[in-house]
C-alpha cells in the first residue's frame, strides 16, 4: 500500500498486519507503540518497591495487582509493536536495557516515598488514560485491541491512586503537608506528560495523518488539566504557582508552557537525566541476571519445536 | 487420628484453646505473608513478561491466604497494627525458608523454594480440612483451591529447568541451601502448645506425619528431576521419626530469626512508621461478608 | 485432520471461533471455511488453526480469578465518583465482567 492510500483510509482499526503497510507507517507505529510499551515497564519498575512499602495488606494487595497489571499492558503492547514486523519483542526489551528505548518524562524521576504513589498511579495514570481511551481508535488494529483491554483494567488503577491521595489528605496534618509537598514536586512533570505544544513536537504530524494518533498533545493536556485541576482542589491540594495556570470563562484552563524547564524534559527524552539513566541501568541489570532463564526456557521450547516453533515471531 | 470434639466460636474458647488456636494461626499467617513479600521482589524482575504476571498473581494468592488467617486473629480483639504493623519482629512465627532474601537473578531459588512451601502449604492445608475449630475449617476450600495453581507452576518451572545441565545446576544448588531451611516448615513453636494443637484436633495430622508425608512427595520429585536429595540415601519410606535433621539454627517457629528478617521487616514497615499511621486501611469487605 | 476457524465482521473487530471444519491442509482449510463459515455471514477475515494446536483449560479444572477476595483488582472497589468519563467507562465495563464472571462461577450463565 503506498502512502497516500494509507493517508486517505487512515480510519480507526483500518490496518491489520495482513496489510501490505509502507516502512514509513511500520516504522512510525512501531516507535509509537514501543514508546507506549516501554513506559508501562518503567512505570511499573519505578513504583515495584511501594508494593513492600504499602501501609496496610490490603493497599499492598492492591499495588502488587497494579504493577501486575502494568506489565500485563507491556505485554499486550510489545505484542501489538512486534506485529509491524519491524523488531522483536527480545529487541525493545534489550534496547530499553541498553538506554536506547524511549519512554514518559515522568517514569525517570525517582520516587522515594509513600505519598509520592498517587502522584502517578491517579495524576500520571488518570493523564494517560484521556491518551488511552482516544488510542482505542488508532489505525493499527493490535494497538486498538490492547488499548481495549489497558482501558478496561486502568479505571481500578485510577481509582486506587484517588484513594490513596483521599486517605492521605484526609489523614493527619504532617500527611498531608507531605502530599502536598510531593504534589509540589510532581505538579510540572505532569502537566509536561502530553509533551510540548504540537509545533515542537516532530513526530505529530505523520502520526496524525495515517491515523495512528487522534488528538493533539494540547487537546490531551486541556482535557486532562478540567477534569483533574478541580479534583486536586477537591482534596485540598493546593495547584503550585509554577507554571502559571489561567482559568478561562468557560472553565478551561491555559498554562503558560514556557515557564516550564523544557531543557530538562529534552534532556530526558534522550535518555540522558541521570536519575532515569539509574532506573534503566539497574532494570538492566535484573534482565540480564535472569538471561539464563530465558536460554534454558529457549533450549527447551527448540526440543520441543525445533525450528518450526509456533511461538516464532510474527 | 480420632475425630475431636467441635471446638466453640472465639469467645466461648478457654484460655488453653485459645491459646493453641492463636498459635496454629500466627504459623499460617506469618509464613504465607512473608513469603508473598519475597515473592513481590520478582515483580518487573522475573525472567519473561508472563513469568512476571504468574509471579505476581502467586504472592496475591498467597498474601489474600495471609488476610484470611490474620482475620481470624482478629476474632481474639487485635487489630491489623497488632498482628503486622507494629508487632516486635522477634515476636514472628514464620518458618525462616520464608524469609530469606532471593539473590539477584536466582530464579531458581523462586522455582525450588515455592516448590517446597506449596508442597508443604497443600500437605498442612489438607491437614485443617477437619479442624475442630469451625471459623478455620470453613476457610479452608478457598484456600486449598489457589493451591493447585502454585503446585502445578512449581513443578511444570522445575522439570523445564532441569533438563538443562547449566540450570540444573542452578536448581540443584538452590535445593542443597533450601532443604534445611524447607524443614522448618515442620518445627515446633512450643512442644506443649503443638502437642495441645494435635490433642484439640486443631488440624488432623501433627507436625512429624505432615513431614513425612512431604517428604515422601518431594523427594521422589526432586530425584527424578535429576537432582540428587541428601536425605533420600536414609532408609526407606524416609522414616524421619528416626533421623535427626540438619535444622538451620533459626527456625523462625521459636522465634529466632535470621538478619535478613529484621531488614526486610524494617523495610515493609517503613511508610507505616513514616507517616506515623496507628492504622491500617482496608479496602475490601470483611471476609465473613463475602 | 480439523480445522477451527475463527471469524471477523470487520475490519478492527476480533476474530472469534465460528466452528470447524475437516480439511487435509491449511489451504484447503481455508477454501472449505469460506464456503462454510462465511457464505452468509458478514466476514472481513477467516483464520484457520489446527484443532491439535489449541491447548485448553476450562472451568472443570481451574477456578478462573481465584477463590479468595481479589476485589482489590477491581475499580468497584474503591468508592469514589469516577474522575473522568474513561475512568467512568473502564468501571462500568469491570462491573459487567465480573457480573458474568460471578454468574458464570455460581453456574447460572
Amino acid at each position: 500500500m503506498d502512502l497516500e492510500t494509507v493517508k486517505e483510509r487512515a480510519g480507526p482499526r483500518e490496518f491489520s498486519p495482513k496489510d501490505d503497510m509502507p516502512e514509513e507507517y511500520r516504522k512510525a507505529a512501531t516507535r509509537m507503540i514501543q514508546f507506549h510499551a516501554n513506559s508501562e515497564i518503567m512505570g511499573a519498575y519505578l513504583e515495584r518497591p511501594f508494593i513492600r512499602q504499602a501501609p496496610s495488606l490490603e493497599r499492598k494487595l492492591a499495588f502488587s495487582a497494579k504493577v501486575q497489571d502494568e506489565l500485563g499492558h507491556g505485554q499486550l503492547l510489545y505484542r501489538a509493536a512486534e506485529s509491524l514486523g519491524i523488531k522483536t519483542r527480545q529487541e525493545m526489551l534489550d534496547e530499553l536495557a541498553n538506554g536506547q528505548g524511549k519512554f514518559l518524562n515522568c517514569f525517570h524521576y525517582p520516587m522515594e516515598s509513600w505519598v509520592e504513589t498517587p502522584m502517578i498511579a491517579f495524576f500520571v495514570d488518570g493523564a494517560a488514560m484521556r491518551r488511552q481511551a482516544t488510542l482505542k481508535s488508532t489505525s493499527w488494529e493490535p494497538y486498538a485491541h490492547a488499548m481495549d483491554k489497558v482501558c478496561f483494567e486502568e479505571g481500578f488503577h485510577v481509582k486506587h491512586g484517588e484513594a490513596v491521595l483521599h486517605e492521605l489528605m484526609t489523614g493527619s496534618k504532617k500527611e498531608q503537608e507531605m502530599a502536598q509537598a510531593a504534589f509540589e514536586k510532581w505538579w510540572p512533570r505532569i502537566i509536561q506528560f502530553f509533551g510540548p505544544t504540537d509545533k515542537q513536537s516532530t513526530h505529530h504530524g505523520f502520526a496524525s495523518e495515517v491515523g495512528l494518533k487522534k488528538m493533539s498533545n494540547d487537546e490531551l493536556r486541556r482535557a486532562f488539566l478540567n477534569t483533574y485541576i478541580p479534583k486536586a482542589e477537591k482534596y485540598g491540594l493546593v495547584i503550585p504557582d509554577t507554571p502559571t495556570i489561567e482559568k478561562n470563562d468557560d472553565g478551561t484552563y491555559n498554562v503558560a508552557e514556557d515557564e516550564l524547564d523544557w531543557d530538562e524534559f529534552f534532556q530526558i527524552a534522550k535518555n540522558e537525566y541521570e536519575p532515569g539513566l539509574g532506573q534503566i541501568d539497574s532494570r538492566k541489570k535484573a534482565q540480564e541476571a535472569v538471561a539464563w532463564v530465558r536460554e534454558s526456557m529457549d533450549n527447551h521450547e527448540q526440543r520441543l519445536y525445533g525450528g518450526t516453533s509456533p511461538q516464532a515471531a510474527d | 487420628m480420632a475425630a475431636a470434639q467441635q471446638l466453640p466460636g472465639p469467645q466461648d474458647l478457654t484460655d488453653e484453646q485459645r491459646e493453641a488456636v492463636e498459635m496454629l494461626l500466627y504459623r499460617l499467617a506469618d509464613d504465607e505473608f512473608v513469603i508473598a513479600e519475597r515473592y513481590t521482589e520478582w515483580q518487573v524482575r522475573a525472567p519473561t513478561i508472563e513469568s512476571d504476571l504468574s509471579v505476581a498473581n502467586i504472592a496475591q494468592d498467597e498474601l489474600g491466604h495471609a488476610r484470611l488467617w490474620y482475620d481470624l486473629l482478629e476474632d481474639f480483639g487485635y487489630e491489623e497494627p497488632d498482628l503486622i504493623w507494629e508487632r516486635e519482629a522477634g515476636d514472628w512465627r514464620h518458618s525462616t525458608l520464608c524469609e530469606l532474601p532471593f539473590g539477584e537473578g536466582d530464579w531458581a531459588d523462586f522455582v525450588v523454594r515455592s516448590y517446597l512451601y506449596d508442597e508443604a502449604e497443600f500437605v498442612r492445608v489438607k491437614a485443617l480440612e477437619g479442624s475442630s475449630y469451625p471459623r478455620l475449617a470453613d476457610r479452608v476450600e478457598k484456600v486449598l483451591a489457589e493451591e493447585r495453581y502454585h503446585r502445578e507452576h512449581a513443578r511444570s518451572w522445575l522439570e523445564r529447568l532441569c533438563e538443562d545441565d547449566d540450570s540444573r545446576a542452578r536448581v540443584q544448588d538452590a535445593v542443597d541451601r533450601l532443604l534445611p531451611y524447607a524443614l522448618t516448615l515442620f518445627s515446633p513453636t512450643d512442644e506443649e502448645i503443638e502437642a495441645r494443637i494435635d490433642e484439640l484436633g486443631l488440624r488432623t495430622e501433627n507436625l512429624l506425619s505432615m513431614r513425612e508425608a512431604w517428604l515422601d512427595e518431594v523427594v521422589p520429585t526432586l530425584e527424578s528431576a535429576g537432582l540428587h536429595v541428601e536425605e533420600a540415601e536414609l532408609p526407606e519410606q524416609y522414616d524421619v521419626h528416626h533421623v535427626d535433621f540438619d535444622l538451620p539454627d533459626e527456625t523462625g517457629r521459636d522465634q529466632s530469626h535470621t538478619d535478613y528478617w529484621f531488614d526486610l521487616f524494617d523495610e515493609f514497615t517503613k511508610s507505616y512508621r513514616e507517616l506515623g499511621r496507628h492504622s491500617a486501611m482496608k479496602i475490601m469487605k470483611d471476609p465473613d461478608d463475602e | 485432520m480439523i480445522w477451527e476457524v475463527f471469524r471477523q465482521k470487520k475490519a478492527g473487530d476480533y476474530h472469534t471461533h465460528c466452528g470447524n471444519v475437516h480439511a487435509p491442509d491449511r489451504e484447503m482449510a481455508l477454501l472449505f471455511a469460506e464456503v462454510q463459515h462465511a457464505r452468509r455471514m458478514p466476514t472481513n477475515s477467516l483464520w484457520v488453526v489446527p484443532k491439535d494446536e489449541i491447548g485448553e483449560v476450562d472451568t472443570e479444572d481451574v477456578a478462573f480469578g481465584g477463590t479468595t477476595d481479589k476485589s482489590y483488582r477491581w475499580a468497584m472497589t474503591y468508592n469514589f465518583e469516577a474522575a473522568a468519563e474513561e475512568v467512568a467507562a473502564s468501571e462500568d465495563e469491570q462491573a459487567e465482567a465480573e457480573r458474568q464472571r460471578k454468574a458464570v462461577v455460581d453456574g447460572d450463565d
